[in-house]
């Protein structure tokens, strides 16, 4: 299996096959199971974490600012990750903004699937790794770390 | 991304920008804790992104996170430590503030 992410001058090209393509077809429903900060639902605890651990007031007063912003932000990757995943299968070349809502739609959904197989320390991958979801889990890291990868070599050599 | 670019740059200092001295100017800490999914070149991308670090600065504080289980990545006003928790956690971290 070879990296469906290659970085070209104007941008990272994105080619994926039929297969590939399905199984990300999957995560947008997926990813629409998470209400926003839903108590019940650990995928919605990690998604929208507690910002102020030990001051709930401070928390209630931090969410109720920014809930509706982040939950729109990540509407704006996953559009931006639906209609470029629509053309992969024709290849196609996602601009850096696409390329790092790709990175976060990956992200989101590996921590969604972690999270509803009750993954909270490294020990429990073991436990988890039979199962189908698993296998999704670690093809999307394949996935992010070999796009993360090739955005690295696109940042600028920074101070620091 | 400018406004963190130049937060995450102390001029005076080769180290973070939480030092001892500055404590009373900037009051909040931003702190990321370990978790078991995000995977490490991914978040060295995300320190490097959000805090204009190089490659070897944000490979240091990833690993710090991972070894110690968290770490600081940056302080400053409320207001911008809340700006840099929002980045964060729309890049999947597990993000939260404190006073030192």
């Amino acid at each position: 299996m070879s990296s469906p992410f290659r970085s070209e001058r104007d941008g990272i090209r994105l080619r994926l096959d039929v297969n590939e393509a399905a199984v990300l077809e999957q995560l947008l429903p997926l990813l629409a199971t998470v209400g926003e900060r839903s108590e019940g639902d650990p995928a919605a605890r990690r998604l929208y974490p507690a910002a102020y651990r030990d001051a709930p007031d401070d928390d209630e007063e931090y969410w109720r600012l920014v809930g509706d912003e982040l939950a729109e932000a990540r509407a704006a990757d996953r559009s931006a990750f639906a209609e470029t995943l629509a053309v992969a299968e024709e290849g196609v070349v996602l601009s850096s903004g696409e390329a790092e809502a790709w990175l976060r739609v990956l992200g989101d959904a590996r921590l969604l699937l972690a999270a509803r197989l009750g993954i909270e320390r490294e020990d429990d991958h073991d436990t988890a790794s039979g199962s189908p979801e698993w296998a999704v889990l670690s093809y999307l890291g394949y996935l992010q770390g070999t796009l993360a990868e090739v955005m690295a070599s696109t940042l600028p050599t920074s101070h620091g | 991304m400018d406004r963190f670019a130049e937060t995450a740059a102390p001029a005076e200092v080769d180290r973070p920008s939480v030092g001892r001295d500055r404590r009373s100017a900037h009051p909040w800490n931003v702190v990321v804790w370990n978790d078991p999914v995000n995977l490490m070149e991914y978040v060295v991308f995300v320190f490097r992104k959000l805090f204009g670090h190089s490659q070897e600065e944000a490979t240091r504080l990833m690993l710090q996170v991972h070894h110690e289980g968290k770490a600081v990545v940056a302080s400053g006003p409320r207001e911008r430590a809340e700006l840099y928790c929002y980045r964060l956690h729309h890049h999947g971290l597990w993000a939260t503030m404190e006073r030192p």
